[in-house]
């Protein structure tokens, strides 16, 4: 019991922290830049990292087995290691283009997790008798640090294509607001800038200098990500093969989601193919990237949501009345 | 090379040892690069997948004169260039030559195998789509040509495709091959000069060429030999001499993306030689019951060949579960003993789920368990063993029942009590009316009394299902995986170089790198800084 109420407040902490971490960034981002309440938005986020860190270890203590065995589990997880990557990047550096991903990415998830859409999933299920291996922990949380690296480098490519649409629109002559307040977060030096428009030569250079050192930063940055979470999606993949080879007598059995892994694994190699090709702009591979975005999504949620294969233990019913 | 090879190696294809034929496999598919490595024509296609290359080509041959002053301890492998040999143009001949190596050019081509890849991909999606493996019926039903998927998308397509065996389909399997032979032929005709290109170093002697490089900075007042401390102490490989450094990192890193097409091509070769070389097979036993493995074993390929292990007979000592508080099972255990042909017994294990029984080549599986029969004892009487039967196959939620009669056995209409259960431990009766009556533990031995007929439930046994396999391609396929995970990793490693040229009392410093391209700058910000300022000058070495 004390356990259960341990687990609600940390999962309530987590998300009223992230959910104001994302407030300070929204402000930052329409209001000039303070340096304080940018420092709180660190602070906030360790905060969120701490917490969801004591969910996980409160679960594993009290259900006996590493959390990872149901997808809101899998959903903490993932939000976890969104925090993690936003940690070690900013302890590598101090201010980063990174954090404008990974702490909304983070929101979403524990909001999705902790949402009465899977109210039925949050008491700590057994284990069946299959996910009763060491093997558990290594294949489910490189695939989910897996997913977080990858949704995040993807993430980055999807905005810089956002940056790289938006210049077109402006050369049509289209400058709507909307698109000005959409996904754009880095921009903040150039929408400045924007706001107090002088048209001469000049300006329009640097505007451009500062749009064009943008994407090649999102490119490098998505490019270094989604090389890292292909690492741990290979990993995660080749051990849950080993394991399925103890298990279910085969390590392939071209079941749904391994093949799906497998899918969002090739969609990555290609992605990671096209940029050895150095004539290539950056936005070919980012398109793929965001076809690998999708894709990671439909393997995550899409073949759990059907509830096929030897997967079957992490389904869930969205109409579960 | 290919008479030399294939016929002494196909002879042995069919002889039942199969690492040979793993050999033989390797070597006939390599064949076009054996072939082409005698004609050193390799410079005209080493273009066309990446266009690092023809940089780094393009650069070292301007380069040549001074690269050939330095090194002490630089790799040089520029026997490599050497020039092409004018002969053997024209005629047939020259066309029959040439064949692999155009050939070799298509098959090397980046778009191409992203296409490739692409496919894989998209034809995996639809073998997830489609459901697999099922009678003609049910694509007729499903697929209908009246009323076509997306207009066009009928039953016919699906079964001349063979999309409903997706994954053993000749589409399928041909584009793996394809992409596998792509692999090969990139990995010959870019990766390795790519690599070769990589590890030909050399110093950079002007001021402009090193600040043309992705990142460059000037030091005022500092030594190029304090530079070298620092990046040595950074992980640097540093080479020095005069004015000039040239240093470098994660080399390996250039090396790794080889290893991973590498590793590709023997997770496929272990994958294929599972597909041919395997045997498999599942059984249902009751506990106390035997088999022998060969009776189970079914070959899935032309090269799979029976094993000594295959005498071995199987007995079930017992099969039991495990089960949770709540009643749920939490585990199925398989109690296994192994006999020899001479009925000795060579090895006894309790096998589990992710727990496999391993013996003499094949492994045992704990897959499935059903209910063989109840044991009961009728007004003291017996004990009877009534077969179970499965009633309702739903997915793990099982269902078995049995029937006792009760009274006159001759006439058309039967009365009597039935027993159900959903697993081991508890037992449902229902009266003649099926009325619930009670429920009971097999081995309490409390009896229970039922329209005056008194039961007592002895026993509950279980039988167990068992996968059996024999994969010969395990080992191949492990050895893969670790390569592959290992050179993963290794490939995000970023090749990271740089040069240096004293210039007075400056030091100028360029620096490229072929991945971090993020951080690079960065560090390089960091390690300069670390470069200690000089107040005299007290630099002896002057320019060259």
């Amino acid at each position: 019991m004390i356990f259960s109420t341990l687990e609600h407040i940390l999962t309530h902490i987590s998300f009223s922290v992230v959910s104001i971490v994302i407030t300070i960034h929204f402000l930052t981002l329409l209001v000039d830049e303070v340096v304080g309440l940018d420092d709180s938005s660190e602070k906030g986020m360790i905060v969120t990292f701490f917490c969801i860190t004591g969910l996980l270890v409160t679960r594993w203590i009290y259900s006996g087995h590493f959390p990872l065995s149901d997808l809101y589990e899998s959903l903490i997880f993932l939000s976890w290691g969104f925090s993690l990557i936003h940690m070690i990047s900013y302890f590598k550096k101090r201010k980063n283009d990174l954090s404008a991903i990974t702490a909304p990415s983070a929101i979403f998830t524990q909001g999705f997790a902790t949402s009465g859409l899977l109210t039925k999933m949050h008491q700590s299920a057994i284990l069946a008798p299959a996910l009763q291996s060491q093997w558990l922990m290594m294949h489910v949380s490189m695939m989910v640090l897996g997913y977080a690296a990858l949704l995040c480098g993807s993430l980055l490519s999807v905005a810089l294509l956002v940056i790289t649409f938006r210049k077109v629109i402006k050369i049509i002559g289209k400058n709507n607001n909307l698109l000005n307040q959409s996904f754009s977060f880095g921009e903040i030096q150039y929408m400045n800038e924007r706001s107090n428009v002088l048209l001469n030569t000049y300006f329009l250079s640097s505007k451009n200098y500062y749009r064009y050192q943008l994407t090649q930063q999102l490119d490098r940055w998505s490019y270094r990500i989604i090389s890292l979470g292909f690492i741990f999606l290979t990993i995660g993949i080749l051990s849950g093969a080993v394991w399925a080879n103890e298990a279910w007598g085969s390590y392939w059995n071209w079941d749904p989601k391994e093949t799906w892994a497998f899918i969002t694994w090739t969609v990555f190699a290609i992605f990671l193919h096209i940029r050895t090709n150095k004539n290539v702009e950056g936005v070919n591979s980012a398109i793929v990237a965001s076809m690998g975005f999708l894709i990671i999504w439909i393997c995550y949620f899409g073949v759990n949501l059907l509830g096929i294969g030897l997967h079957s233990y992490g389904s869930f019913t969205l109409t579960s009345n | 090379m290919e008479t030399l090879f294939n016929p002494s190696k196909t002879a042995k294809l069919f002889v039942p040892n199969i690492s040979l034929f793993k050999s033989s496999f390797l070597h006939s598919t390599f064949n076009p690069q054996t072939h082409i490595l005698f004609n050193r024509k390799t410079l005209s296609f080493t273009i066309n997948c990446r266009a690092k290359t023809s940089q780094g080509r393009k650069t070292d041959g301007k380069n040549i004169s001074k690269k050939i002053l330095l090194s002490d301890s630089a790799p040089e492998l520029s026997n490599e260039d050497v020039e092409p040999k004018p002969k053997n143009g024209g005629g047939a001949w020259g066309l029959v030559r040439k064949l692999p190596k155009r050939v070799l050019a298509v098959l090397s081509n980046l778009p191409l195998a992203i296409g490739e890849m692409f496919t894989v991909a998209g034809l995996m999606a639809l073998g997830t789509a489609i459901d697999q493996g099922e009678a003609p019926e049910f694509y007729f039903q499903k697929y209908p040509e009246e009323n076509p998927v997306w207009g066009f998308f009928t039953w016919r397509w699906v079964l001349t495709l063979g999309l409903d065996h997706m994954f053993s389909s000749p589409i399928f399997l041909g584009m793996l091959v394809l992409l596998a032979t792509s692999l090969m032929a990139c990995t010959y005709t870019t990766q390795i000069p790519l690599v070769k290109a990589a590890r030909r170093w050399r110093f950079l002697q002007s001021a402009d060429a090193i600040r043309k490089q992705e990142f460059s900075d000037t030091l005022p007042r500092a030594s190029v030999k304090d530079l070298g401390v620092v990046l040595m102490a950074a992980g640097y490989e540093v080479f020095l001499k005069g004015p000039s450094l040239y240093a470098f990192k994660g080399l390996a890193g250039r090396f790794a993306p080889i290893g991973v097409h590498l590793a590709m091509l023997l997770i496929m070769a272990g994958g294929t030689l599972s597909a041919t070389g395997s045997f498999r097979g599942s059984v249902t036993v009751p506990q106390g019951l035997n088999f022998v493995v060969g009776d189970v074993l079914g070959p899935t390929g032309f090269l799979s060949t029976p094993t000594e292990a295959f005498n071995t007979e199987v007995h079930v000592n017992r099969f039991y579960m495990d089960y949770y508080d709540s009643g749920e099972v939490s585990q199925f255990h398989t109690d296994l003993s192994l006999f020899d042909l001479n009925g000795k017994e060579v090895m006894r294990k309790t096998l589990s789920v992710n727990d496999p029984l391993r013996y003499g080549g094949f492994t045992i599986y704990q897959t499935d368990w059903s209910f063989s029969a109840l044991q009961i004892l009728k007004d003291d009487e017996g004990p009877f063993n009534l077969a179970m039967a499965p009633l309702k196959l739903n997915g793990d939620k099982k269902l078995f029942g049995t029937f006792l009669p009760v009274g006159d056995t001759n006439s058309p209409n039967i009365k009597g009590i039935s027993m159900l259960a959903r697993d081991l431990q508890s037992i449902v009766l229902y009266d003649q009316q099926g009325k619930f009556a009670g429920v009971r533990r097999p081995n309490s031995k409390l009896p229970i009394e039922i329209d005056g007929t008194k039961i007592v439930i002895v026993d509950a046994i279980g039988s167990s299902g068992l996968d059996l396999k024999i994969d010969p391609g395990v080992p191949i396929v492990y050895a893969g995986f670790g390569a592959l995970m290992l050179t993963t990793c290794v490939s995000y490693l970023s090749h990271a170089q740089i040069w240096a040229l004293q210039d007075g009392t400056t030091v100028i410093v360029g620096g490229k790198t072929n991945r971090a391209k993020a951080e690079f700058p960065d560090e390089m910000n960091r390690l300069l800084d670390l470069v200690p300022e000089i107040v005299q000058s007290s630099i002896s070495e002057q320019p060259g």
